[in-house]
């Protein structure tokens, strides 16, 4: 199904679904048990005082009703998304709340989300006009792009008999990374499809001193440049250093497997990954469904490799 | 007091409120009282002696299983036992540790304690009671929910009793248009009707009267009925005699009657209809709790008893009973009747033999003085009439009016006389009746009441206003005479106890009319007030024209949409744009008003108009900015812009600059 059919979809459903949702909390079930016995005692008995106790009882359910929205009507929401929340790892899930006039009591924030909809931050008030940023502690069971559709914010004010709650929709996604396991102690074989390929150690690319320099080669790094030498005489130059050359890997991933063993293979080329590079090795990615990471180094490409590993079998979600 | 105990302490109060709408009628226990009183005033100590509850739980289920054991051998009510064990429950929640789930507990068994009460009770008290409690229940309840919904920052108890207290008024509003509205259609499966509430029935009449009893009842405030009277006597306090039971019969310590019930009846008669009989409609309360009926001296037809039940009125026959004495046939909680009486006419009727003797009859044991008493104290007096009054007169003056009795003794009339010398309407009424008899003139004691209060065009009678007098047969005709001193025949509470009492009681009086007898028929007549009435006139067939009820309606919902404009203005006003209306709607006055009518380049730059400048450009920061604006800060910007523009003058209208030389 195509993000725009999908889209559709959810337009169409969104007409139809009721633009609160209400759910009684135990005491709000006991207290309607009790409106009921009321009601059916005053309309056994004809007892006027039993009649003025429900018409009191049934108006703090519209007067609940009457406030719950007044807290929720006008609130504001923004996601504040993690940067790299990893499977099984908790994470912080964040919205900012405002409320541009009047205040907020009771409130909780959660996404409406089959998987992450069980995290909830909870909020004492909302005064007016100033922004509050609400928290919840979230785990992902599994690594993947995760599609957010809307914040649900609920309210049991005023009198916790009823659960009320609004879903503001704001698109958004969430790319879980591949969870944390412990790196395999040997390296498996190339072969594998779980393995790494030492595919170059050509260059005197360490970090020693200066060898030598000369001309870049087409296919050759570019960050290799000696960029002043090579602006004096008109033709690119690079760094050659005497040093010991960090290895260049290339991690490759069989991504036709199914789905759960492929979670645990990407969980095994994440910590390897991770490893390596933490090591000072250039890493890089190729997988059998077409996925490329050029090896480099560094935090940044640890990142790419890791978003590159969590889409690993997501091929609708883009990259 | 930090904002946790003052909530907890508006649930403790709600519980006791709840609580009290279910005690006052009577029916609950002492023992209950005396638990809930007691965890009351622990609870509100701040101590919660049932943190752990499991005790305290086995043993609340225990005493429910005790309790509706004695349901089932009928030595309880089932509506008592159900709102006992919401007593016993409320209070095991109070002591227990204050979480917002206990709390949810004790809100729901408070509201439980409600319900009982309104079956219970039908005191105007139970409309107090019940106010109270959604007040301090909606309060208490709504900073639970705050305090126990997440993380802070907690807002002040005041921002959040404010939604608060507007939800209390939507929810009171809401209460009466469905308590008005809401059809009466009951399946009348187990009606139930409200007892006499607290104290119970007070009127004291008994089979026999007995001296040397407690004048308790003298200073009882309760109105036991009420009486609409036809010709009006238009006074503020009635001076009239009622008539309850008659005793001709008396041993020395007791006043007893003779007299077989006779057969039931829709309407007694107890003497020759005459065309200048008093009319009265009377409403025995349930506070009265006696069969007797009572009326105006002296009563001649009694009839058309209604005994009303929870849902209906039902016709109830009448017994007349004893000596001219009129009965119900069977209890009531609440049943009215008519009377006729004739006023200031003594019953011509003439006793016949056994009852003049009955009537002259002394007890055996009577105290040698007192004949000797009665020679005394009449002594001077010629003729059966002149020789009652004198007699009347003489216990007036020479005996003094006392509720202070020192409880039973073996010859009370020879105590009263000749000991103390004192007592209350029973002492003196026996006295007078004795020495009568004494003189060879038949009386007997009548016990009644005295007095009635006028409310709302009716005349209240209260337990405190029962009296006994003495009817004395003389020259053929019924004398009443009545030994009380007259500052002591009705109710003991005057002055401002009792402007307030009565007061109450008119209170009392509509709560029982509006609201506990309100019925289907009230809202059919409450419909028809509001139907458009349509006539056909000769020039105009039919003309739709409005009754005065829809104009008042009308005129209601007018005055009702402008406060509550007011109040969306004054609550706009922390609204930036509205601070920006007021300022050009101040400025366009005061002639300042920026170019096109905006706020922008409006001429405000003398150094005393600061505080303008200061609020456009709070305005401004506010409308888009995003910094709000505080409470209460909008009325001060323009308090504040007001007193700066006050009596500084209108800027002179930019003129087109002209050239000062020419060349």
């Amino acid at each position: 199904m195509s993000r725009r059919t999908e889209r559709l979809l959810r337009g169409w459903r969104r007409f139809w679904r009721p633009p609160r949702r209400l759910r009684t909390t135990p005491a709000g079930r006991t207290y309607l048990v009790l409106c009921f016995g009321v009601g059916l005692g005053a309309l056994n008995t004809g007892n006027n005082l039993l009649y003025l106790v429900l018409g009191l009882q049934l108006s703090i359910v519209v007067a609940s009703g009457i406030l719950s929205e007044r807290c929720l009507r006008r609130v504001e929401v923004r996601r504040l998304l993690p940067a790299a929340p990893r499977a099984r790892s908790p994470f912080h899930l964040a919205w900012l709340l405002r409320l541009p006039k009047g205040q907020s009591f009771a409130l909780s924030v959660a996404e409406v989300h089959p998987v992450l909809g069980t995290a909830v931050g909870h909020l004492a008030w909302l005064p007016s006009g100033e922004e509050v940023t609400v928290r919840a502690v979230a785990t992902a069971p599994r690594r993947g792009p995760l599609h957010l559709g809307a914040v649900r914010i609920s309210t049991t004010f005023p009198f916790g008999l009823f659960v009320k709650s609004r879903d503001v929709d704001i698109e958004g996604d969430l790319l879980v990374l591949p969870g944390r396991v412990p790196p395999p102690p040997e390296p498996p074989a190339p072969s594998s499809g779980l393995g790494l390929e030492q595919r170059s150690l050509r260059g005197l690319d360490g970090g020693g001193d200066l060898a030598q320099l000369r001309e870049l080669r087409d296919g050759e790094d570019a960050r290799r440049i000696h960029w002043r030498k090579s602006a004096q005489l008109g033709t690119l130059l690079r760094v050659e250093r005497d040093a010991q050359p960090q290895p260049r890997i290339v991690l490759h991933l069989d991504d036709r497997a199914p789905s759960e063993a492929l979670d645990g293979r990407c969980e095994e080329l994440a910590a390897r990954a991770e490893l390596l590079l933490a090591r000072g090795a250039e890493v890089g990615l190729e997988s059998t469904a077409g996925i490329s990471v050029k090896p480099g180094a560094g935090a940044f490409h640890s990142h790419a490799i890791l978003r590159a590993l969590a889409r690993a079998g997501h091929p609708g979600d883009g990259g | 007091m930090s904002s946790e105990r003052f909530r907890l302490l508006l649930r403790d109060l709600a519980a006791a409120a709840a609580f009290a709408a279910m005690a006052i009628s009577g029916q609950v226990p002492l023992w209950t009282v005396g638990l809930f009183v007691l965890a009351l005033a622990v609870a509100m100590t701040g101590r919660r002696p049932l943190a752990d509850g499991r005790l305290s739980a086995v043993a609340l289920l225990l005493a429910v299983i005790v309790l509706y054991a004695a349901v089932m051998v009928e030595q309880l009510d089932l509506v008592v036992a159900a709102c006992i064990t919401a007593s016993l429950l409320t209070a095991q929640r109070m002591l227990s540790l204050p979480t917002g789930r206990t709390t949810d507990q004790v809100q729901l068994a408070s509201l439980l304690m409600i319900a009982g009460g309104a079956v219970l009770s039908a005191d105007l008290l139970f409309a107090l009671c019940l106010f109270t409690y959604a007040v301090l229940a909606v309060l208490s309840q709504g900073l639970s929910v705050v305090a126990v919904s997440g993380p802070g920052p907690f807002p002040s108890t005041a921002r959040v009793l404010r939604p608060l207290a507007a939800g209390l008024a939507i929810a009171m509003a809401g209460a009466l248009a469905f308590f008005v509205l809401f059809p009466r259609l009951s399946w009348n499966v187990a009606a139930r009707r409200g007892g006499a509430s607290l104290g119970g029935g007070t009127t004291g009449f008994a089979d026999g009267l007995r001296l040397g009893g407690s004048g308790l009842l003298k200073s009882n405030p309760r109105v036991v009925f009420r009486a609409r009277i036809d010709p009006d006597p238009g006074t503020e306090d009635l001076d009239a005699y009622w008539v309850g039971r008659r005793f001709d019969t008396f041993d020395g310590v007791q006043w007893s009657s003779r007299g077989r019930p006779g057969s039931p009846v829709r309407q007694v008669s107890l003497g020759p209809v005459e065309s200048d009989l008093v009319r009265q409609e009377i409403d025995l309360l349930p506070a009265y709790g006696s069969r007797t009926l009572v009326a105006l001296d002296t009563p001649v037809v009694l009839g058309d008893a209604e005994s009303h039940q929870a849902t209906f009125s039902v016709r109830t026959e009448l017994i007349p009973s004893g000596d001219r004495e009129v009965r119900l046939i069977g209890p009531s909680e609440h049943v009215t009747y008519r009377a006729f009486s004739a006023l200031d006419r003594g019953s011509s009727r003439q006793a016949d033999a056994g009852e003049r003797a009955r009537r002259l009859q002394l007890p055996k044991n009577l105290d040698g003085r007192i004949p000797a008493l009665a020679g005394t104290l009449s002594e001077g007096a010629v003729g059966d009439r002149a020789i009652a009054r004198q007699l009347e007169r003489a216990l007036q003056a020479g005996y003094a009016y006392t509720l202070e009795l020192p409880g039973r003794v073996k010859d009370p009339l020879a105590d009263f006389l000749f000991d103390r010398r004192a007592g209350h309407c029973e002492d003196f009424a026996t006295a007078l009746a004795v020495l009568l008899r004494a003189k060879q003139i038949p009386a007997r004691v009548v016990v009644g009441f005295h007095g009635g209060e006028r409310a709302a065009g009716e005349y209240l009678v209260r337990a405190g206003d029962a009296h006994a007098w003495v009817e004395a047969e003389v020259d053929g005709h019924t004398l009443r005479l009545d030994a009380t001193p007259p500052q002591h025949r009705s109710a003991a509470g005057t002055g401002l106890t009792g402007w307030l009492l009565a007061r109450w009681e008119a209170l009392q009086i509509r709560w029982l009319d509006r609201v506990v007898e309100y019925s289907f028929s009230d809202q059919n007549r409450l419909a028809q007030r509001f139907r458009w009435s349509t006539s056909a006139t000769p020039d105009r067939p039919t003309s739709r024209t409005p009754s005065a009820s829809a104009a008042v309606a009308l005129g209601v919902l007018g005055i009702a949409f402008l406060i509550a404009a007011l109040v969306g203005r004054r609550a706009a006003a922390g609204d930036a744009a509205e601070l920006g209306r007021s300022l050009q709607r101040l400025l366009r006055r005061r002639g300042r008003l920026g170019p096109g009518g905006w706020l922008d380049g409006a001429p405000v730059d003398e150094a005393e108009l600061l505080p303008v400048r200061e609020g456009i450009a709070r305005y401004r920061e506010a409308r888009f900015g995003r910094r709000p604006l505080g409470p209460g800060e909008a009325r001060r910007l323009m308090r504040q812009a007001r007193q700066a523009l006050r009596g500084m003058p209108s800027p002179s209208p930019a003129r087109p600059e002209r050239p000062t030389s020419r060349a």
